[in-house]
């Protein structure tokens, strides 16, 4: 495999953007902030019926597409291009865990529903400050207690894996979207396609899975760099496409604001961090299906690489279109504030370079 | 076929390109003498012709391989473990010689090119002059025709391996009533004919990797002319794209004192891996030196699957600057005070690395330079408004103007 994308890749990307640009542009963002949904559900459904994208990496005999991390990668990239606001990434990090754990009846009950869409399920992990949730009991009489924030899609999830220490060490759990004792927050999010939520849960009831939860939670851990690295690689070409485009056509002092080399070297520094991070992106997903040895320090660098670029491009967006990137009505914020989540959702650039430090040895 | 190479340059590389640490070149030959260095690098490029690794690219009736650049992408990878000693080829084969291949007449390419490839004949770029650095279509150095020959006059600096040189491609302008892009020619110059002068230029570590050249009434005969006369620009950017392409894709050697793990073990030694300041710009030049590398990687494959990087090789020089000043910054706070003062070889080296990082900035085309292309010819941004561009070059001020 090469780093450079396959036919098949190529044309997995254009089906994706062609529906992002029907179904998901930037003003149906703007009316889920108005209506205050986190998600509109019927694109949702079509992502994940329509162009299973939930179950990607899923295996076939799970109902998924037994499509690789690359394919993935690929997908990714045009919806973060596009900010298209879903519980994707949730379900992702919750399907990767499972299948990692290998609980048969989780496997089978929730992989063929979050591949269909039919299902809500997600990973209730954050930065490593994000809250402790400890289990107690055992068999039908387990509990959990703690609390875990911020958690993706925590108040919309049907099942939320939680991960918890019981006397026999971390594992993870299973709860029911509707469990007595669980609370769930919706909190403020920063970046208007996310929706997060608090989660408290006070002797609720769950069921322990089956599997090593350690490595289970690594490789969602990876797997979660790998999607925001994509993500971010995509939003971070849209923020470079939107601004040389403006510096194209905007027009000060009788040249195009191009022109200016205070404006011109600005977004050639934003090409070279956007090359060098797609780079380490494709090398990502390259080593994620092709060896899984090197996948987590791979991942890494992308993210570590792609969510400071990525959040630096935004905010010189805004700076570069002047006033009018300031404005509300300008979608330059929405970037903005994405980038800014991005850079710390599950860890931020310090947490992920510690993490990066252990394995190159440091 | 493609599988037959890789074989074969696999198994030969083995045989005859031991693994080596990767010297200082320059620290080499001032250890070793630089005569003992050359000859060892002359004798392996024939070698390396001989077996058929030389010119891979270029047409088999000048001494090349005739093969595609897919060959020579798997050359690229089998080699990249291996420190050939090859450096004194470099400049010539990757920008004259790829130039001449280009634009050189039938005659030139017969005359230069094997032995080019065979390692009888080293050559250097003269472009840079005192008084035009970044914008070096101001040169001044003149080419006068006398006949159908041409006397050369000027300066030229920053010229590596002048000092072992056989040959080297020059600008020169030959018109200066025209605007300065469009009185300048390009030619071989022969660089043992009488009035060439060279000069080491000393640099700020305090070695000589570069050169000043003179040229006093130096005859330059009929066939020296590359290209078109007063078309010189043209073949001046076939071969800086050349030169970006060349620096951009050749990689950085894992042994430099600026290297990821070269810094890490320095660290260790140091005892400063316990500090998390330490710790993460480590781990931030390890993400950063790899992304570079990959870019590298990715531009190789793209070419090979035909798409050329053309200004793109731009984002790649500048990218390898960058981390070089990035990876002198990490390796600062690694020393802490000992970077102050040292006494010992190990530390001696880092610093003059360090030193040495804002060189590669410059060298070959400033980060501001990169930028304006690929601000220009990337992102299609406005070109610069150029206000000198439709001046006659005899009514232009260049150089360096202090106030009278």
């Amino acid at each position: 495999m090469t780093l450079i994308l396959t036919d098949e890749e190529v044309a997995l990307a254009d089906s994706v953007r062609k529906f992002v640009a029907d179904r998901s542009p930037l003003t149906s963002l703007r009316q889920l902030i108005a209506s205050g949904e986190p998600f509109d559900a019927g694109v949702w459904k079509q992502m994940t019926a329509q162009l299973g994208l939930a179950g990607l990496t899923i295996p076939e005999s799970y109902g998924g597409a037994g499509a690789g991390y690359s394919a993935l990668s690929v997908a990714l990239t045009e919806l973060g291009a596009g900010l298209v606001a879903s519980p994707l990434l949730g379900c992702l990090l919750a399907a990767e865990a499972v299948l990692r754990l290998g609980d048969d009846t989780a496997k089978q009950g929730l992989l063929p529903n979050i591949a269909a869409g039919e299902l809500i399920v997600t990973l209730a992990v954050a930065s490593s400050a994000g809250g402790q949730v400890t289990a107690s009991g055992a068999g039908d009489g387990t509990v959990l207690t703690g609390t875990v924030s911020p958690v993706l899609n925590g108040a919309e999830a049907d099942v939320l894996l939680v991960p918890a220490d019981g006397a026999d060490g971390k594992a993870i759990y299973l709860v029911q979207g509707g469990a007595d004792g669980l609370a769930r927050t919706r909190l403020t999010a920063v970046d208007h396609s996310r929706s997060l939520a608090r989660i408290t849960l006070a002797g609720t009831p769950a069921r322990a899975l089956a599997g090593d939860a350690a490595a289970a939670l690594a490789a969602a851990a990876d797997l979660a760099n790998l999607a925001l690295a994509a993500e971010s690689a995509g939003a971070m070409k849209a923020c470079l496409d939107m601004t040389s485009g403006y510096a194209r056509i905007r027009v000060a002092f009788g040249q195009p604001i191009g022109a200016f080399q205070a404006v011109k070297h600005r977004l050639a520094d934003m090409e070279k961090s956007f090359e060098l991070g797609y780079a380490a992106l494709r090398d990502a997903a390259r080593a994620g299906d092709e060896k899984p040895g090197d996948f987590p320090v791979a991942a890494s660098v992308a993210r570590v690489l792609l969510a400071s670029a990525y959040a630096e491009a935004a905010v010189d967006t805004v700076q570069l279109h002047g006033g009018i990137g300031f404005t509300w009505e300008h979608d330059a914020h929405l970037y903005y504030k994405n980038g800014l989540s991005n850079k710390v959702l599950l860890g931020g650039p310090g947490e992920q370079l510690d993490r990066l430090a252990d394995a190159l040895g440091i | 076929m493609s599988d037959d190479f890789r074989a074969r340059a696999r198994a030969w590389l083995a045989a005859n390109a031991p693994r080596r640490a990767a010297g200082d070149d320059e620290a080499e030959a001032e250890s070793r003498g630089q005569a003992a260095v050359i000859a060892e690098h002359k004798a392996f490029q024939a070698k390396l012709h001989a077996a058929g690794f030389a010119g891979i690219t270029w047409p088999r009736e000048y001494g090349g391989q005739g093969l595609t650049s897919a060959e020579q992408i798997i050359w690229s990878q089998e080699s990249a473990g291996y420190d050939l000693p090859t450096g004194v080829f470099f400049i010539g084969l990757s920008m004259p010689g790829n130039t001449l291949v280009e634009l050189g007449t039938d005659a030139q390419k017969r005359r230069y090119l094997p032995k080019m490839l065979s390692g009888e004949e080293i050559w250097c770029q003269l472009f840079s002059e005192p008084g035009a650095g970044s914008d070096v279509a101001s040169l001044q150095t003149s080419a006068v025709r006398d006949g159908d020959e041409w006397v050369l006059n000027g300066e030229k600096v920053w010229t590596s391996g002048a000092q072992y040189s056989d040959f080297g491609a020059i600008l020169a302008r030959t018109d200066p009533t025209k605007p300065k892009h469009n009185g300048i020619s390009m030619f071989i110059v022969d660089m043992h004919a009488p009035g060439v002068t060279v000069r080491p230029l000393k640099v700020a570590t305090g070695h000589s990797p570069f050169n000043e050249v003179f040229f006093d009434n130096v005859r330059l005969p009929a066939g020296a002319l590359i290209g078109e006369e007063n078309k010189g620009w043209d073949a001046a950017v076939v071969m800086l794209r050349h030169e970006r392409i060349a620096i951009g894709t050749m990689g950085s050697s894992r042994t430099s004192p600026l290297a990821f793990s070269t810094l890490r073990d320095l660290a260790a030694g140091l005892g400063k891996t316990a500090d998390q300041g330490v710790r993460r710009e480590l781990a931030e030049l390890y993400a950063r030196s790899r992304a570079v590398q990959l870019f590298a990687l990715l531009l190789r494959e793209e070419t090979q699957a035909g798409r050329l990087p053309g200004a793109r090789g731009s984002v790649a020089k500048l990218a390898g600057s960058d981390l070089g000043r990035f990876a002198g910054n990490v390796a600062a706070d690694v020393l802490g005070d000992q970077l102050a003062a040292f006494d010992t070889d190990e530390l001696a080296a880092v610093s003059t690395a360090i030193v040495a990082a804002p060189g590669s900035a410059i060298a070959g085309g400033t980060s501001e330079i990169q930028r304006n292309i690929i601000g220009e010819r990337v992102l299609g941004l406005a070109k610069d408004p150029g206000v000198d561009r439709a001046t006659p070059f005899n009514q232009l001020r260049v150089g360096t103007q202090r106030e009278q």
